[in-house]
């Protein structure tokens, strides 16, 4: 069996992302979220009592965050076979993807500088700490771009066959428009919006999740289309060679 | 001269230089830009900077004094600041049309969406940190103002990386993309970037991050390039001279 880029991408991203999923289950600050109003003193309590597990589930998410990368990188390769439009969004996407990552990074490592040394001045704990939850949560701008060039890009698509199908463009503005709300974690303290909120938190959250499996699925057939094209196509230069 | 631009696509009905893909992504561009000023002039009131040689009270009272409107400014870029990945896609586009190969483009999105970090929204995340608890430690309070305009006027590498990779490509196209002229405009920037390491030194005088040559000088031919650039690409996509 030959091995295809697309798919191997998609199954890693699968792969990491269920591996994410246990790092945030067993994240003592997740469930429930930690609280803006906690005091710094609670903060730091709360980093010298639960180090190691802060530590064993950062130290994953630092693995295996940025592993989500392979499947926006289909999205890319996807988007470029829409030969209807220019490549530019799949330019700004790949522009936006990179961003986004990079902030995840940031993110996990403020997580485990507060973990490193809890003994030390509370307001520093608690200064970490605000960093990688402010990061964490705020910074939905990329996705919103991510999100609104794929969608453009699938409405743009007048293709015969179409690369994608329509939902999936409504299907990203949704949860590009749901996102959005998260941004005012970095200025509330409590509340829906804060950074443990109904809306930044658990509707944030439950949006991404679901994007994920909801793209993976999407991407397969996609992927699985293309490879029968070009296997199709195959066939036939065959036949014509062999004509 | 040959012909070696690629014809533009015809998009359903749509003539080429008329495509609907890319004024959308220059009106982002253009209104992302605008938004920026918005924020970072009047809202976040960073930009003129205050001055590096303030003292922790005076840092602590830069924020009490602008802590609303600097949350509603970098609370709105947290949500806009992915215009700048779609600023760099279009000339990203753009240089796609070069008659030098497309690998210069990569390294131009690459070296933009990891300058956005420092440059941008590292500065916008620790500004908003300092102004999300009143109670916050002076120290603190100074360590993030450091953070904050340290990253924002010094980030310095990821951009000379993307303005000469830029420059190089305009000198290098033979398809006439962008004039040459715009090469020289882009190598100023570069000019600037190196005026402006010095932030990590002076607190005060020229190359301090609110000085004359560090901050003004950079931010008036940012102003410039930026602006031309957005002129040249409107040019490229309004007028079907997408072949010569």
């Amino acid at each position: 069996m030959r091995f295809d880029a697309q798919r191997v991408s998609l199954w890693m991203s699968a792969t990491f992302g269920g591996i994410l999923v246990v790092a945030f289950l067993i994240f003592p600050g997740f469930f429930p979220p930690m609280s803006p109003t906690m005091s710094a003193q609670e903060v730091a309590d709360f980093y010298a009592d639960n180090a190691p597990l802060i530590r064993a589930s950062m130290i994953t998410f630092d693995f295996c965050g940025v592993m989500l990368l392979p499947l926006f990188t289909v999205v890319i390769h996807q988007l470029k076979r829409i030969r209807t439009s220019t490549d530019v969004f799949a330019y700004c996407y790949l522009s936006a993807v990179t961003s986004g990552a990079a902030l995840l990074a940031l993110a996990n490592l403020f997580w485990l500088i507060g973990a490193f040394r809890p003994e030390r001045d509370a307001h520093l704990v608690q200064l970490m700490n605000d960093l990688a939850w402010i990061t964490f949560t705020a910074p939905v701008g990329t996705m919103v771009a991510q999100n609104l060039c794929f969608a453009l890009a699938v409405y743009l698509d007048q293709g015969e066959r179409p690369v994608f199908p329509r939902w999936v463009g409504h299907f990203n503005i949704v949860t590009g428009l749901l996102v959005i709300p998260a941004a005012c974690a970095s200025i509330f303290t409590s509340g829906p919006l804060a950074w443990d909120g109904l809306i930044s938190y658990w509707l944030r959250l439950a949006t991404l999740g679901t994007y994920m499996i909801v793209m993976f699925v999407v991407l397969r057939r996609v992927v699985a289309e293309e490879l029968a094209e070009e296997a199709g196509s195959a066939e036939g230069d065959l036949a014509l060679a062999v004509g | 001269m040959t012909a070696t631009v690629r014809p533009a696509p015809v998009i359903g009905g749509v003539a080429p230089g008329d495509r609907l893909d890319l004024r959308i992504c220059w009106w982002i561009t253009v209104g992302f830009y605008g938004l920026f000023g918005v924020i970072f002039v009047l809202l976040a009131r960073v930009m003129p900077p205050p001055g590096a040689d303030l003292s922790t009270e005076q840092i602590v009272a830069f924020y009490a004094d602008h802590r609303t409107t600097i949350k509603i400014g970098f609370g709105i870029l947290m949500v806009a600041i992915g215009g700048a990945a779609i600023a760099s896609g279009i000339v990203a586009y753009e240089m796609t049309r070069m008659s030098v190969g497309k690998v210069f483009v990569y390294t131009y999105i690459v070296s933009l969406s990891v300058g956005a970090l420092p440059g941008c929204l590292l500065a916008a995340i620790c500004c908003l940190t300092a102004t999300f608890r009143a109670d916050l430690d002076p120290q603190v309070t100074e360590l993030l103002f450091d953070i904050t305009f340290l990253s924002f006027v010094g980030s310095l590498g990821c951009f000379v990386a993307n303005y000469s990779i830029l420059a190089l490509a305009i000198l290098l196209d033979e398809n006439e993309v962008f004039p040459k002229w715009m090469a020289y405009v882009t190598i100023w920037q570069i000019v600037t970037e190196l005026l402006a390491a010095p932030v990590f030194i002076f607190r005060t005088g020229p190359f301090s991050w609110n000085g004359v040559i560090s901050f003004w000088e950079g931010t008036a031919l940012f102003g410039i390039y930026m602006m031309l650039l957005i002129r040249l690409v409107r040019r490229n996509i309004t007028t079907p001279a997408a072949v010569s």
